[in-house]
């Protein structure tokens, strides 16, 4: 089985700030990592490989920073990596992203399964995988919790707010993947020092036959601000029994209880 | 056991000795793996702020040009603190600039240092502990990191202060709490333009100052201060030992040290944005393990080099050095083909012939020394009370110097005392 995995390069949200009057993120300072739920996608792929044979391919489009991501995506277990590099990703939204992989997919050629992350950890916008799948032509499916492949067709299950659903859906197809399915391993020495060696593809717009006029993303973010929780700071005073029942009175009024 | 991958050395720890030491080998040429247990290089380490460059500027001239330095120390202050006074010697001087030294933030600096050895070709493996060496009749082959083993002719040893593998090689056992302090420092963010009004500084000039007294509560130990660009690392050293016992906890005294009327304008409208601990060897000759065994070689932190002479504290620029001369001595070993103990032994004599030993040997008394209390409990009143005498009018008739001085000096401790500790301490520095 040949398997595309999908990752974002995104910063780290741990080292973002926010300007304290300004509201301004600042990120300055703040280093980048595989987005945390394509790191449960590269997972999943490099399971169902160990249950079943076959390769995964790590894709992934980005800036040139993005480089740094490919040793550590490696060590991941992808057997190769192919990296769109170009600036015009720093505006991309997530239209123009899905156009860009799946340029970067038919590149590749022949493939079984395309995974991605069911959003991405900085703007988890979730539409990536999906329109993926619809300019590729082939089924999707989200939400998904766990997989099983057998005889080219797999069967999944979708976790959504009304309970589980499982379906199953003839390959090839994409699915977009949560954060519970599997815990993302932490590359040993051996992993990280294979890394290495393995081949890395990088591509660039002109040699998937994009052009940049078609690249344009529609979506143009105008600001980026930190949100400010603010607390609510009420303070209840008297008896238990009557404390209880102020909170119970205020937690109905906000919906809470 | 494993042997399809094998290296000519492998460094633990990514801090300035183990990066040093593998950009030297990979440079010439060796087949150099890097372990850093961090997630990135300096995401672990910790300093109070300063490299003296001299080491650094050997292996990479002209290294602060493209490093990520703070600022070029050009101003260096020794402060005797008591609760709400301070008596300050205060030095600027072109001439530091002969011998430059830097503030740094290690996990900046770090990163770069490593980057250079990966540049040089060293592989660098990020995110990975090393849980033992691999040892066979004594010798040690390589290293155990989980379920992988890796084998090199030579393992350098750079994992710091509480060096596992110096421990699990039984070359050295746990750390007696009087070889170590505990350093704790703050960074406070300022605006660039508001660190150089208070500390009159230019764009890339910096301060460096060290207190001695109250910040401690009179323990060995003392206070810190070094601008950033755009922060101040702000702290304390206090030995392990004497912490032991005390009441104080020790971030309380950071606190306290913060709102000191001296220090407290300085950070005034400062932004806490890191907070960080981390163990100081401060035993000097005394805690030093042997550097040299069969395959293996210790340096940095890990073989205790650091000296705090109680005017300065040097860490990083021995470690820098004896990265240099481990990786030399690994270079010499591999072309006479002997990697034992012997044949590594040009390290121990390039440290002894270096100024690395020899400072430390010079110094060797000092950590004796500072386990003086009256130099971080009495004398820092004295000085201020003698200080106070002489800048004083208060109206009642002025007392000759020597007379009000000889008042204040027996009142702390007596003058064959001050005379003792004094001789005492020129001897130890």
């Amino acid at each position: 089985m040949k398997i595309i995995a999908c990752y974002k390069w995104v910063l780290d949200e741990a080292d973002l700030k926010v300007e304290a009057q300004s509201r301004r993120l600042l990120t300055g300072r703040a280093k980048s990592k595989i987005s945390e739920y394509d790191r449960n996608a590269l997972e999943c792929g490099v399971q169902l490989i160990d249950e079943s044979g076959g390769e995964v391919i790590a894709l992934t489009a980005g800036t040139g920073g993005a480089k740094s991501s490919l040793k550590d995506a490696l060590s991941r277990g992808p057997a190769e990596a192919v990296f769109v590099k170009d600036e015009i990703m720093a505006q991309s939204d997530p239209a123009v992203t899905a156009k860009v992989l799946a340029a970067a997919v038919r590149h590749i050629g022949e493939y079984d399964l395309i995974l991605c992350g069911e959003g991405s950890s900085d703007e988890y916008s979730e539409q990536v995988g999906i329109r993926l799948a619809q300019l590729l032509g082939i089924p999707v499916v989200s939400f998904v919790n766990k997989v099983q492949v057998a005889d080219g067709v797999l069967r999944a299950e979708r976790k959504l707010d009304g309970g589980i659903e499982v379906v199953q859906v003839q390959l090839p197809a994409v699915v977009t993947v949560l954060p519970d399915m599997n815990t993302p391993r932490i590359p040993s020495l051996k992993q990280i020092l294979a890394a290495a060696k393995k081949p890395v593809k990088e591509l660039n717009l002109a040699g998937l036959g994009l052009d940049q006029a078609q690249l344009t993303a529609k979506v143009r973010r105008q600001t980026v601000l930190g949100t400010v929780m603010e607390r609510k700071g009420i303070r209840f005073r008297g008896e238990a029994r009557e404390v209880v029942q102020q909170v119970l009175t205020v937690l109905n009024k906000e919906g809470l209880c | 056991m494993s042997t399809e991958e094998r290296f000519d050395a492998i460094v633990v720890g990514a801090g300035p000795a183990g990066s040093v030491a593998a950009y030297c080998l990979a440079k010439a040429g060796l087949e150099v793996l890097l372990v850093e247990r961090g997630n990135a290089p300096g995401s672990k380490n910790m300093t109070g702020g300063r490299l003296y460059g001299h080491s650094l500027e050997k292996v990479i001239p002209g290294f602060w040009e493209e490093a990520p330095v703070e600022r070029r120390i050009v101003n260096e202050t020794i402060t005797f603190l008591t609760g709400e006074s301070a008596v300050s010697l205060d030095v600027k001087s072109k001439q530091f600039a002969q011998a430059p030294s830097f503030t740094v933030l290690r996990s900046e600096f770090d990163s770069w240092l490593a980057g250079k050895a990966e540049e040089a070709g060293a592989m660098l493996a990020c995110g990975v502990r090393v849980d033992e060496l691999l040892r066979q009749e004594g010798k040690v082959m390589g290293i155990r990191s989980d379920e992988d083993e890796m084998l090199a002719d030579v393992v350098i040893a750079a994992d710091g202060v509480n060096s596992i593998l110096a421990q699990k090689a039984d070359i050295r056992g746990e750390l007696p709490a009087k070889h170590v302090a505990t350093g704790v420092k703050e960074v406070i963010e300022l605006p660039r333009q508001v660190i150089e009004d208070r500390f009159h500084l230019t764009e890339q000039t910096g301060a460096a100052q060290l207190f001695v007294g109250e910040c401690t509560r009179g323990m060995q130990g003392g206070g810190f201060l070094y601008t950033n660009h755009e922060s101040i690392s702000l702290g304390l050293v206090i030995t392990a030992e004497e912490f032991a016992d005390a009441e104080e906890r020790i971030v309380d005294l950071v606190e306290e040290f913060k709102m000191h009327p001296l220090i407290q304008p300085l950070i005034e409208g400062g932004q806490v944005v890191e907070y960080s601990a981390h163990l100081v060897p401060e035993g000097g000759l005394n805690m030093m393990p042997s550097l040299c065994h069969d395959g293996l070689l210790i340096v940095g932190d890990a073989a205790g080099l650091v000296l705090n002479t109680g005017y300065m504290v040097r860490g990083m620029d021995l470690a820098i050095a004896s990265g240099e001369a481990a990786a030399n001595a690994v270079i010499a070993a591999k072309a006479g083909g002997d990697f034992s103990k012997q044949g590594l032994s040009s390290y121990q004599t390039a440290l002894e012939n270096s100024f690395v030993l020899q400072d430390m040997k010079t110094y060797a008394k000092a950590p004796k020394f500072m386990e003086n209390h009256r130099i971080f409990g009495n004398y820092p009143g004295l000085m201020e009370e003698m200080m106070v005498s002489l800048f004083s009018v208060n109206g009642n008739s002025a007392q000759p110097v020597r007379k009000s001085m000889l008042t204040s000096i027996k009142r702390h401790g007596g003058f064959m005392q001050l005379a003792k500790d004094a001789w005492k301490g020129m001897r130890a520095v």
